[in-house]
């Protein structure tokens, strides 16, 4: 972040407010960042054993002749540094190069997976935000001992569960028992549903395994909450606001929440990041077309190109994410000016 | 007739399987316009004393007494809405930590506005501002403040603040629990004379607490010496410094360079504080008293009135007679 400390100085002639400067000092930053993410995980992949080019032949024991060939055209015989360097440049161009199995782009197989993955992903983390400090805020201002310890056990054992399991128990009582929503699938295959009528159709598919990825992530934010509520009670404006009389509920409302919601916003923008990785488990159980489980296809079978294209996405999005938070972050705590 | 007015005052804290008793029979009347240095050292109970009286001490803590009075008003039987009522408007109280003592994600206007507001909710904006811009040039600080964060606020202006915070409503007594304990000298010599000059101005009667005998020396009219939560000494503060009677307050006053002929050795006072969770049956300061004799060990001196002041302790009149 330092190292850009030149353009700081040319954006300062600008006459930014310090906001503006930090927003882009920060964005700037993402690149160097993202580019070396790349090339610790082209070199991690090149690490792993094996060779693609005789998972491309598709061949038991390809000859030495197919495999050169092979190898050839995909640029896997030049040096390493030299394969990475042809990567970057297709990254500049936007292109993130052909998935050697499924021998199509990989941008296209990452665009058709991510809207899935994210409406997935980014559904259940909302939710989670919002029931997790809901329940938090009000537990947190019964200061009840019962509600506490009540809540408090709930979360570990939901934070505890593994998240196939819950999806397994949850397709079993929702779907098997009571038939109340599909068992997997995003879509109604057998309908072609237009408009209001499809969204509604992938809400319904959407309800458990948002539900499931929901229920995991609710007890991060009523936990986290739950303590920064907690910590900033202990705070001494806390006294001095009840020392001059003003009311409990002003107190709560306009001092406590504003002070306590700071570390929630830190693990929501951290949660958002990693959406677009998606929870494979879930989605495998749901059989929910994402991310998830075309990354875990890409590991499995040693799609490079697949993979590093899937990390690269993954890189962008976590740095763009923590970006938000920062900002977000600096919106509401003066503290922090850059 | 005192302003304020305290009676056998207790204050307990209970713990997990016992109570410490931090605060013992505190009887104590301060006079309008009294500037009365509560002194003691940590955990002479002498913050939890200012605590008491706001009735903000902490969830585990509680006070008894027979009686508390502030202008002739039962301030001790009275509900916490009743008190909230009178909170800030007749008394307030200035805090140690200046630095935290505001929320740290509001503007101070914000934070000021809404302690107007406790009291009178018809209070506009523009009004406001215009008052609080006024009081911040009392304490000498520029009108932008009110704008600022607390952490834009060098430890000495959030002090100023502070004080300012606590004079919004002009209440007579103010309770400032060591404000200039975290200040450098220099700052702490500039708010001591900012002080001296607000206590005349808003004609203040003042609950100063501190462990630094200097400081009471040169703000106070009155002391009182508090130790291991009883009530040692109280009086005029010439005269205690000058001749302490309670052998406490002469070892205090001893180990106090700024007290002492120059060149003279300071001394300390050997042993620690007594356990206060049971406390001794004898004179509280027993155990590192040099003129201890077997007389101070039956039970406890009564506070007496002796030679215009308040002193507790067996040997008063043989010592100082």
């Amino acid at each position: 972040m330092y190292r850009l400390s030149f353009l700081c100085s040319f954006l300062e002639v600008k006459g930014l407010s310090s906001l503006g400067r930090f927003i882009i000092r920060r964005t700037l930053s993402i690149i160097p960042m993202v580019l070396l993410i790349v090339a610790i995980n082209f070199f991690i992949i090149h690490l792993a054993p094996g060779n693609p080019a005789q998972l491309i032949s598709g061949l038991e024991q390809p000859s030495p002749e197919v495999i050169e060939a092979l190898e050839e055209q995909y640029g896997l015989n030049q040096p390493l540094i030299v394969q990475l360097g042809l990567y970057y440049r297709n990254i500049f161009q936007g292109n993130l190069g052909y998935s050697f199995i499924y021998g199509t782009s990989v941008n296209g197989l990452i665009f058709e997976r991510a809207g899935a993955t994210i409406l997935l992903t980014v559904t259940a983390a909302i939710i989670a935000f919002i029931i997790g400090t809901l329940i938090a805020v009000w537990v947190g201002r019964r200061k009840t001992k019962v509600l506490d310890s009540i809540f408090s056990v709930l979360a570990y054992i939901f934070y505890a569960m593994p998240s196939f399991w819950l999806a397994l128990v949850l397709i079993l009582t929702f779907s098997s028992t009571f038939k109340l929503f599909p068992t997997s699938g995003m879509f109604n295959v057998r309908e072609s549903y237009e408009g209001f009528a499809k969204i509604g159709d992938v809400l319904y598919h959407l309800a458990l395994p948002c539900a499931t990825l929901a229920l995991i992530q609710i007890p991060v934010f009523f936990r986290v909450t739950r303590s920064s509520i907690d910590q900033v009670h202990q705070d001494e404006y806390i006294t001095t606001f009840t020392a001059i009389g003003i009311s409990r509920k002003k107190i709560f409302k306009k001092y406590v929440l504003k002070n306590a919601i700071l570390p929630t916003i830190t693990i929501f923008g951290l949660t958002l990041g990693y959406a677009i990785s998606g929870a494979a488990l879930v989605e495998i159980v749901f059989a929910w077309p994402g991310m998830g489980r075309l990354m875990l296809d890409a590991v499995f079978r040693r799609d490079y190109n697949l993979l590093l294209g899937i990390y690269f996405v993954m890189a962008v999005c976590i740095c763009l994410a923590i970006l938000i938070t920062d900002i977000v972050y600096a919106l509401v705590d003066p503290r922090i000016r850059y | 007739m005192p302003l304020l007015q305290m009676k056998n005052v207790d204050i307990n804290y209970r713990m997990k399987k016992n109570e410490v008793k931090a605060v013992r029979d505190f009887t104590l009347d301060i006079n309008e316009r009294d500037i009365v240095g509560i002194i003691g050292e940590s955990g002479s109970g002498k913050s939890t004393l200012a605590h008491g009286l706001m009735r903000i001490l902490p969830r585990n803590g509680y006070m008894k007494a027979s009686e508390i009075k502030l202008n002739n008003k039962d301030i001790l039987n009275i509900s916490d809405e009743e008190f909230r009522e009178l909170r800030w408007i007749e008394m307030s109280i200035v805090f140690q930590k200046a630095m935290s003592a505001l929320s740290p994600v509001h503007k101070i206007f914000d934070q000021m506005y809404d302690t107007i507001l406790a009291h009178k909710p018809q209070v506009s904006r523009n009004e406001a501002e215009e008052k609080l811009s006024k009081l911040l040039e009392i304490v000498n600080l520029p009108k932008k403040t009110l704008n600022m964060y607390p952490h834009e606020l060098s430890g000495g202006m959030m002090q100023r603040v502070m004080i300012s915070l606590g004079l919004i409503f002009n209440p007579k007594l103010v309770i400032l629990d060591e404000v200039t304990t975290a200040l450098d000298v220099i700052t702490q010599g500039q708010l001591l004379d900012e002080i001296k000059r607000l206590v005349n101005e808003f004609k203040l009667t003042v609950m100063m607490i501190t462990h630094d005998v200097g400081v009471v020396n040169e703000v106070c009219t009155k002391i009182a010496i508090l130790y291991a939560g009883e009530l040692l000494e109280y009086g005029n503060v010439k005269d205690i410094i000058f001749e302490p009677f309670n052998p406490y307050t002469q070892a205090l006053v001893e180990s106090h360079p700024d007290l002492n002929p120059e060149g003279s050795t300071l001394k300390g006072i050997p042993g620690i504080l007594p356990d206060l969770i049971n406390p001794p049956e004898s004179c509280i300061f027993y155990d590192r008293c040099k003129y201890r004799k077997d007389i101070c060990k039956n039970g406890k001196p009564e506070l007496q009135d002796y030679k215009g002041r308040k002193v507790k302790c067996f040997r008063v009149g043989e010592l100082h007679g």
